[in-house]
């Protein structure tokens, strides 16, 4: 037990740092809420961080400001951390985020049942992408990377879900936020495909297409979300079928068009 | 100038984890009520009532770190500038949420851009762009210290994290300049995630010490 403790108190510094998966994230800060010492420590550490912010900056492109306060101008707030025990989700600003998207803005009410529908979707997919992505570390701390800005996707307030039939057979699951600049995807009853094969989304603009990603093999006739980043206004997106490592362009006829 | 380049500072004026982003040349003279003057603490608390004005006095302070920091870390100002909105729009929306008690304004908005910009570039699509263009260790430290604006503070930094081990420069470097996790660290440098582990921490906290962050 000492040894674990030990061991956990080390994540202190990697936690200062963001440089946690999430995974070993939410075990430090189930650890932190124990331990006012620890507390104080990430503290000390994250203003240590801070400093080295301060020490990379470099002033914005003027229109940048202008940008920001016009957007400020119509963009609701948040009232204070509520007291309680989501309280500790204003103590980190990322969980702030969620806790905020959940209870906050019109658009984050109708956002619950997105978030709810999605998650049970994907709950089983997931599940057995789990497993799979165990193989390596650094699959895994990609997945853990997808499943952070899955939720932030996913809790935006400005999230939309859409869902598509796929030419073949098969339905799509898209959800955009464009504040968050990405989409979640996930497909149900996709036909299986010939092994060397896989299906790959793409983002269509008018400049270009660019590949998103390739869609992880089924389980249970699902597709475990993806995410897709840099979407921009006016972007289709697009499913095609490709050799399995993924084509530079889609070199098939689109199985899926979806205009964000 | 006047004193203000040298490295170890004046330490009479000096606040603990708030020596940066309000010492300003040619700003030090008269105490003027105005925005530019208040507390940034203060700011945001006006910003958490709906304050714009109090907004604008707050970008005026935070987003160069800000948008350094993202930059830093993406690689690529197109992206830094669209995440540097994100950031500061959070600042916005979430001001009411800050709880000084909690840690310094400054530490608060370096831990939203810094997620955010670690958010990004953990993406998969981002991941993809950055393979061509992966930091190699040394570097990440040397472009900083070209694109600071901030020079007291980089001089201070740099020369802080001058006096680390090696391996606890690179590491804290990688994380927090690269964005990269700890494994993903370990990875590039390696050595053993517990190593990694520990070099991030003992070298934080010499960091720490270091710059006198009490």
């Amino acid at each position: 037990m000492a040894s674990r403790r030990a061991d956990l108190h080390t994540l202190a510094g990697p936690f200062a740092l963001n440089a946690l998966p999430p995974g070993d994230r939410a075990r430090f800060e189930r650890h932190l809420a124990a331990c006012d010492a620890c507390e104080q420590e990430v503290r000390g550490l994250q203003e240590t961080a801070a400093r080295m912010a301060a020490a990379a900056a470099v002033p914005p492109p003027g229109r940048l400001r202008d940008r920001v306060l016009a957007e400020a101008a119509r963009t609701r707030q948040l009232p204070p951390a509520p007291a309680g025990p989501e309280a500790a989700g204003a103590r980190w600003p990322w969980r702030a985020r969620r806790v905020a998207a959940r209870r906050g803005s019109p658009g984050a009410r109708w956002l619950r049942p997105v978030a709810l529908v999605l998650s049970a979707a994907f709950a089983a997919a997931a599940v057995a992408f789990g497993f799979v992505a165990l193989d390596t570390q650094h699959t895994l701390s990609q997945a853990q990377a997808r499943d952070h800005m899955l939720a932030a996707v996913l809790t935006a307030p400005d999230a939309k879900m859409m869902s598509a039939p796929v030419t073949g057979g098969g339905t799509a699951t898209v959800v955009m936020s464009h504040r968050e600049h990405a989409l979640a995807f996930s497909s149900a009853g996709l036909p299986g495909l010939p092994a060397g094969q896989g299906y790959e989304l793409w983002l269509m603009g008018p400049s270009g297409g660019r590949p998103a990603a390739m869609l992880p093999h089924p389980a249970h006739g699902m597709t475990s979300p993806v995410i897709a980043t840099g979407i921009r206004t006016g972007d289709t997106v697009e499913l095609t079928v490709e050799p399995d490592g993924g084509a530079p362009h889609p070199t098939t006829a689109p199985i899926l068009r979806l205009s964000i | 100038m006047k004193n203000v380049g040298m490295t170890d500072g004046p330490t009479g004026h000096r606040v603990p984890g708030h020596s940066w982003g309000r010492a300003r040349p040619g700003e030090s003279a008269p105490a003027r009520p105005g925005p530019a003057e208040t507390d940034l603490g203060t700011l945001l608390n006006r910003v958490g009532r709906g304050d714009e004005e109090a907004f604008g006095a707050v970008y005026e302070r935070v987003a160069a770190t800000a948008f350094g920091l993202v930059q830093r870390v993406l690689r690529d100002p197109a992206q830094a500038e669209e995440v540097t909105q994100e950031v500061m729009l959070d600042v916005w929306r979430t001001a009411a949420r800050f709880e000084p008690d909690r840690g310094s304004p400054q530490a608060w908005v370096a831990t939203i851009a810094h997620r955010r910009a670690v958010d990004r570039v953990r993406s998969v699509q981002a991941a993809a762009r950055r393979d061509d263009q992966a930091a190699r260790p040394g570097e990440a430290y040397d472009d900083v210290a070209e694109a600071v604006e901030a020079r007291l503070e980089r001089e201070r930094v740099r020369r802080c994290l001058g006096s680390l081990t090696e391996l606890q420069r690179e590491s804290i470097v990688l994380a927090y300049y690269g964005g990269y996790t700890y494994r993903e660290v370990a990875g590039l440098l390696g050595i053993a995630l517990g190593t990694t582990k520990t070099r991030m921490r003992d070298g934080l906290i010499r960091l720490r010490d270091c710059l006198g962050v009490t």
